[in-house]
């Protein structure tokens, strides 16, 4: 429990605060736009599903690369401190789902106000479970590069595969590097393959980190 | 904290760290971990820790310590300060993460040492000189309270006077609170009135596990007029000689004979205590091939 609030107060309160500085950023811009031509798709759309998910990512990897070490040399043990991760992961998804819900709010009274369209964007499930699996992947694949070095390219298709998944019906997503008009084979089973791939992603963060050694860092 | 290791074996890819070694610290004592670079000192402090799975077995006070809650809550090793906080955090940071994950932690006596040692709490632990984040190691090592507290070269970087009020601190909190105190560093001389026990590594293997006291009398520093001092230690094995117009020291490696003893108080030489490092040196690179 020490471990979850120590990364609830530190990630999650830096993780909402840089979700705050995002949406009055693309409000600033998207009045910008607004100077030189229409708008016509939701700013804060590009955010919450192109930014967003890499920003998860990146905290999935700090979790395991920067604070698993620290947790360790403060003498808690790899289990207590994925234990605790596992649990931050979900809500922290919760959180940013929460933002992201509470942005769309803000920016459709400000769009209906200056009379701008905005696209469609996806459902909160939707968001909560790209979330949820963005960060595990980040766990991932830190623990793989942690342990392995080099090696640990070898977890990235893995880890390719997982997300690709949770872009599938996110309007505005846009597609990620070399992959392209990906198909939907899913159908309505969609939200339990995207359960699934976090409990992949996590259950191979666990299997890589359970006895990972704790390496020098030079700082 | 009694420490035992068995049949310790650390190895990275083809290169064996730690090559199948064996010892027991009875513990409540400040051990001195000595070896060159590259003997296996860092290896078998993290193996201790619980840094890495052993291969062997390495219990603290009968249970194992790797993946053991209740047995790494009793150990605290400090690499530099690099493992117990992260570049990006500020020193506050860094207390406050010993403050929440340590039960043994002493905040108060955490922010005494960083004033002693200078340690600006608002300072970015990457923005802190090599010796200030050494010193920030020891404020780590020292207010965890920890039953067995390790600290690996933590001297690097400070400069002496800083150095001296470590080693000044070291002793009054271990004499405030006694625990197993282990501590690597190369700056024998300067730490060996501190040390109660030595263990020396070398090549991933123990070369000797000893009581300072009785590691210092297995040498003698003969000192006295050159020719006579020639005379004495032929045949002995010399460690090094030091000479001063026609005065001579040499440094005698194994106990006198009390035949000796009265033969060098008829020259008229004097016999004193050999220093650790000297000792250290021959074990580690023996003199002539043998320790």
């Amino acid at each position: 429990m020490k471990i979850f609030r120590r990364l609830t107060a530190a990630l999650g309160l830096f993780s909402a605060m840089v979700a705050g500085g995002a949406f009055v950023f693309v409000v600033a811009l998207t009045f910008v736009v607004s100077i030189f031509r229409d708008v016509e798709i939701s700013a804060w759309n590009v955010v919450a599903s192109q930014v967003g998910p890499w920003f998860l990512l990146f905290i999935g990897v700090y979790a395991i690369h920067n604070m698993m070490p620290v947790a360790v040399a403060h003498g808690r043990t790899r289990r207590e401190f994925l234990l605790a991760a596992s649990a931050f992961s979900v809500v922290l998804a919760v959180v940013m789902t929460a933002t992201e819900w509470l942005g769309f709010l803000v920016e459709g009274g400000i769009y209906s106000l200056m009379d701008w369209r905005a696209d469609e964007h996806g459902a909160q499930l939707s968001y909560f479970l790209m979330y949820l699996v963005w960060i595990a992947v980040g766990m991932l694949c830190a623990a793989a590069f942690d342990r392995y070095g080099g090696g640990g390219l070898f977890v990235l298709p893995v880890a390719l595969a997982l997300v690709v998944v949770t872009r599938l019906r996110m309007p505005g997503s846009g597609n990620l590097p070399f992959v392209d008009d990906t198909p939907d084979l899913f159908g309505s089973a969609l939200p339990a393959v995207l359960v699934l791939s976090f409990v992949v992603a996590l259950a191979g963060t666990w299997v890589i980190a359970r006895d990972m050694p704790i390496r020098q860092r030079t700082s | 904290m009694r420490v035992e290791v068995q049949g310790l074996t650390v190895r990275y890819g083809d290169v064996t760290a730690i090559d199948d070694m064996s010892f027991t610290l009875s513990g409540n004592k400040i051990y001195g971990l000595l070896g060159r670079n590259g003997a296996g000192k860092t290896s078998l402090m993290s193996a201790l820790a619980g840094y890495r799975k052993p291969s062997g077995t390495v219990q603290l006070d009968g249970v194992p310590v790797f993946e053991n809650a209740a047995a790494m809550r009793r150990v605290c090793l400090v690499r530099h300060s690099a493992d117990a906080a992260d570049k990006g955090d500020k020193v506050s940071h860094v207390l406050e993460y010993g403050a929440a994950w340590r039960d043994t932690w002493d905040n108060d006596y955490a922010l005494e040492l960083t004033e002693l040692f200078k340690i600006g709490l608002r300072t970015k632990v990457g923005e802190l000189s090599l010796g200030q984040r050494s010193a920030l190691g020891v404020v780590i090592g020292l207010a965890s309270r920890s039953p067995l507290t390790m600290l690996d070269e933590s001297h690097l970087g400070m400069d002496t006077p800083t150095r001296y009020a470590f080693y000044d601190t070291l002793l009054h909190d271990f004499m405030a609170h006694p625990r197993t105190i282990m501590i690597s560093t190369h700056l024998i001389e300067e730490l060996s009135s501190l040390l109660e026990e030595v263990v020396i590594v070398d090549a991933g293997r123990l070369v000797l596990q000893e009581e300072a006291d009785v590691l210092r009398s297995r040498g003698t520093e003969v000192t006295g007029n050159a020719s006579d001092v020639d005379e004495f230690t032929a045949g002995m094995t010399v460690l090094g000689e030091k000479s001063l117009g026609r005065t001579k020291a040499a440094m005698v490696y194994g106990a006198l004979e009390d035949d000796q003893l009265i033969r060098a108080r008829g020259l008229g030489l004097e016999l004193g205590p050999i220093a650790l490092q000297d000792l250290f040196v021959h074990l580690t690179d023996p003199v002539g091939g043998k320790r």
